[in-house]
């Protein structure tokens, strides 16, 4: 892991050439990435607000507690699939050391979460009429916690495709199924206890949950909850770290 | 010693791999159906190669095409593990491998952007990769173009700044794999100027190429590779004989 300190300058350069290139030669340019969020809010306002209502109070406060936080997750893991095996042309004539293609995907990633948090916070204030309450401040550790955590899985992603590229298909639909097992767009103690003991066995959960408890709930972190949420940082960074580690010899021959 | 490059009785085996199965259908359709396997094949692209480079000396790597010269300056350089053996290197000696110029340029960015990408690719942190700008963009003769994009430069242009961006990485052990192939004349001339300057400077040069005249220039000692095994290790002039007798024996 030292490699990913030292090697930092690499870790900015990539993040930033990815943000670049992403609206280079657009006319709006880098105002796309606060557009985004904008128009992302605005198109669950109208929806939420005027087609569908019911359900928690400040509906479309609620849904972007969850959504924003999930967005950064599941874009994360989507793009980890391509992290080696994309950049396979550099690993094969440079040595490098291959751990900086995930961390880069998920900063990247991290980036426009942040972004969209700019825009969000305002927009909350504003129009949702949420006022600001101290557990907020707990905000910031369950992110920590849940970059970490991403990180983890994303070891394991791209790891994974190098030897099967299956897994960008599967990441896919697995991402999908996520979606709906993770109460982001319902309230967890709204579903049955059945289902909610599978939403409990989707480690996604306690991370939203955690957000939404912050956020939304305007309730500190219960102490065995923020348990859960270090145990499964631990376990995602260090099986998929090690996995990555064990791996990492074969990538420029599989590449 | 340290100080010296020492490969020792490296051997290196590719799987080779017929109807590679890289999918999980295709694995399971493997296990039922003997066509569709996955067919492997073990080649040894390198077989008991030693030898020890010291400080400051110029190595030249001969073979023909496929005789495992590539594949031993990736393993030096640590991008492929050796299967047998292994390579001793100096301790915290900056070592830098030029397999291909221009390694990591991304088309979309400009001239400027891809320097300060490829260096830190490289491990250069922003300060150093500031101090050699100037040289890089003076070497590469390409002032005009580093708003560019690189995908507008020329075949020429993209060696040049490749190169010039190579030479001022300021490594102190050099692995060149047949980049001096690129450009017209009056920039190989300018490369080969360079690596003289590498040479007076006391850089250790791993240096793989076809031109046997260069390689009887610079070379203070030559490894002849044939089929992965060393037939040759010593003098250039009569490695060089060694080679030709090797491509004499090809056509007859």
């Amino acid at each position: 892991m030292s490699s990913v300190f030292r090697y930092r300058e690499l870790i900015r350069n990539l993040v930033l050439k990815d943000l670049k290139l992403k609206y280079r030669d657009s006319v709006l340019g880098f105002l796309w990435s606060l557009a985004n969020p904008l128009l992302l809010i605005l198109v669950y306002s109208f929806v939420f607000g005027h087609l569908f209502t019911g359900g928690p109070p400040n509906l479309v406060y609620f849904l972007m507690v969850g959504i924003l936080p999930w967005n950064f997750f599941a874009q994360s893991l989507m793009m980890s699939t391509g992290s080696i095996l994309d950049n396979g042309n550099l690993i094969r004539k440079v040595a490098v050391p291959m751990e900086v293609f995930p961390v880069a995907t998920v900063l990247f990633s991290l980036a426009q979460y942040l972004l969209a948090l700019i825009v969000f916070f305002p927009m909350a204030l504003l129009f949702f009429k949420v006022s600001v309450a101290w557990s907020w401040v707990a905000f910031v550790p369950i992110l920590v916690l849940h970059i970490l955590f991403t990180v983890g899985m994303c070891f394991i992603v791209s790891t994974a495709t190098v030897f099967y590229r299956d897994i960008r298909h599967f990441t896919e639909i697995l991402l999908m199924l996520l979606f709906w097992l993770t109460p982001i767009i319902y309230d967890i103690r709204t579903v049955s206890d059945s289902l909610s003991t599978v939403l409990y066995m989707n480690p996604l959960s306690y991370f939203i949950l955690a957000y939404q408890d912050v956020l939304y709930r305007n309730v500190f972190l219960s102490l065995d909850r923020l348990m859960v949420l270090i145990i499964l940082t631990f376990l995602s960074l260090g099986l998929g770290y090690s996995l990555f580690l064990i791996c990492k010899v074969r990538f420029a021959e599989e590449v | 010693m340290s100080g010296e490059i020492q490969v020792i009785n490296v051997s290196k085996a590719f799987t080779i791999r017929h109807n590679k199965a890289d999918s999980l259908k295709s694995k399971v359709i493997g296990i039922f159906h003997k066509r569709y396997r996955e067919q492997r094949e073990t080649l040894w692209a390198l077989k008991g190669v030693s030898f020890n480079v010291s400080p400051g000396e110029v190595f030249g790597l001969v073979g023909r095409n496929g005789s495992g010269k590539s594949t031993l300056l990736k393993i030096i350089a640590g991008i492929y593990p050796p299967t047998q053996g292994k390579v001793q290197l100096p301790n915290g000696a900056r070592m830098g491998a030029m397999i291909e110029l221009g390694v990591g340029f991304h088309p979309e960015l400009t001239g400027k952007e891809n320097i300060f990408l490829s260096a830190s690719i490289h491990g250069l942190n922003r300060k150093e990769i500031e101090a050699i700008y100037g040289a890089v963009v003076e070497f590469s003769e390409l002032d005009a173009f580093m708003d560019t994009p690189v995908k507008n430069y020329s075949s020429g242009m993209h060696a040049r700044l490749g190169f010039g961006l190579a030479v001022n990485l300021n490594f102190r052990v050099l692995l060149i794999d047949e980049v001096l192939a690129v450009g017209d004349e009056a920039f190989q001339h300018k490369c080969m100027d360079q690596i003289d300057r590498f040479q007076a400077e006391g850089k250790t040069i791993l240096f793989v190429s076809h031109s046997t005249d260069v390689v009887k220039k610079i070379c203070d000692q030559v490894c002849v590779l044939e089929h992965g095994l060393p037939v040759f290790l010593g003098n250039p002039d009569e490695g060089v004989e060694q080679y030709h007798a090797l491509l004499r024996g090809n056509h007859s």
